[in-house]
């Protein structure tokens, strides 16, 4: 830093990320050659560096954290998600990346589980202020939730899924979908399913609630 | 169980993105906790919505559970890569969109606007430096502070600024430069940066 050497006076606009992009890579080409400008980029990128430190600090948002983790654990039970369904794109919505999701945990179940010839039970679910059908495929205790030309959960609005143990108050599976064009879905509810009475469905806000702010609309009795 | 996750809660950031990296769930848990507050202060500061911010923060957090591969140690520190990929990131969606939040640029406008956040201070041991860091911010002259603000937190160019404040480009970049040299001097003899 030593000295101020001018090349043209750029190396704290490229530190700042503040050049045109055609003058960033010409820039990028000079410090090849100038070892006084790498110095002082080195010496300025130190305090921009810093500088995501400064605003007032505030507490992540719990719905947020929520939203993030629940969405990496889903991931984490289906990592062949982005190779199988193309998903090279960050994330661009909970609800994107829902569809996406079960879509992935059902051929997830399909391939491991259900084509290995398991016996599958199928429990009828009832539906209550929608049209379309529901079914429950359990497996090994595992349960995937089939849903056939279903209404769509409508604008800003996903459907979540809920696990209810005797007369406990429901709670959340972590699990949020909705359907294609079709009002079809193929939903794998993650973890085993042996000790749960109920498979429920509400329709919920963009990323989900702790607890259902809806009546069900699916209902699938396991006892 | 309970040893598994409090050896986590102790560990070192680089060895839990190498677990992350093998898709460990549970220390990518673990760096959400210790480093999201951070995060979300500055995506919060940059966008100037709660809701922009949090779309940043979920981006950024996301992308790194699916490319911890890309985490190079020898480059710099977990947090210090967060926070890059946040700001990153946040300049991008201001890119994509064309238009910044009016308010975004200005401190205490955001914190105006979010009186009814939650403004707890996290990370008490880290807020001596920050503090001083904030401090050599408000000392520099209104201009220089101007161009920082708006290129660093406003993800502005130095031609869009040149073109927002009516200056030469020139005159921007040398602001630029100035500011920067300042903060660097005043850091050093604070010891905040070695």
């Amino acid at each position: 830093m030593s000295g101020m050497h001018d090349c043209g006076g750029d190396a704290a606009a490229y530190a700042l990320g503040a050049l045109e992009p055609r003058e960033a890579d010409a820039f990028r080409e000079h410090l090849r050659e100038c070892a006084v400008c790498r110095d002082e980029v080195q010496a300025l990128g130190a305090v921009v560096h810093a500088l995501p430190m400064t605003p007032r600090q505030y507490e992540v948002p719990r719905g947020l954290r929520r939203k993030v983790l629940s969405q990496v654990r889903e991931e984490r039970r289906a990592p062949r998600r982005r190779s199988r369904l193309g998903l090279a794109s960050p994330l661009r919505g909970v609800l994107a990346a829902s569809v996406a999701a079960a879509a992935a945990v059902a051929v997830v179940l399909a391939g491991v589980g259900l084509s290995a010839g398991a016996p599958a039970t199928v429990v009828r679910a009832r539906t209550a202020g929608i049209t379309g059908s529901a079914q429950l495929r359990v497996v090994r205790g595992h349960a995937e939730l089939v849903v056939r030309h279903l209404t769509p959960p409508g604008r800003g609005r996903v459907y979540e899924v809920w696990l209810q143990s005797g007369t406990a108050a429901p709670v959340s599976a972590s699990v949020l979908f909705t359907v294609d064009a079709s009002g079809n879905a193929d939903v794998g509810i993650p973890g085993g399913i042996r000790h749960v009475s109920a498979v429920l469905v509400t329709p919920e806000p963009l990323g989900g609630t702790a607890k259902p702010t809806h009546a069900p609309v699916i209902i699938a009795h396991l006892a | 169980m309970f040893n598994q996750r409090r050896n986590l809660r102790e560990s070192a950031d680089e060895d839990l993105m190498v677990l992350v990296r093998d898709g460990d769930a549970r220390a990518f848990e673990v760096l959400f906790d210790r480093h999201a507050g951070p995060a979300f202060s500055l995506a919060y500061r940059m966008c100037g919505s709660r809701s922009r911010a949090e779309d940043v923060i979920q981006e950024a957090f996301l992308s790194l559970w699916r490319a911890g591969a890309r985490y190079d140690p020898s480059r710099g520190s977990v947090r210090g890569w967060i926070l890059s990929a946040v700001h990153n990131r946040a300049v991008d969606s201001f890119r994509r969109q064309a238009a910044r939040p009016a308010g975004s640029l200005e401190e205490a406008g955001v914190i105006d606007r979010l009186a009814s956040a939650e403004l707890t201070e996290v990370e008490v041991e880290r807020r001596a430096d920050a503090e001083r860091l904030r401090q050599a911010l408000s000392e520099l002259p209104d201009e220089q502070r101007k161009v920082v603000e708006l290129s660093y937190f406003g993800g502005f160019t130095h031609q869009q600024i040149s073109d927002m404040l009516s200056l030469p480009a020139g005159t921007v970049k040398g602001r630029m430069r100035l500011a920067l040299t300042k903060l660097r001097l005043s850091l050093d003899e604070a010891g905040v940066i070695p």
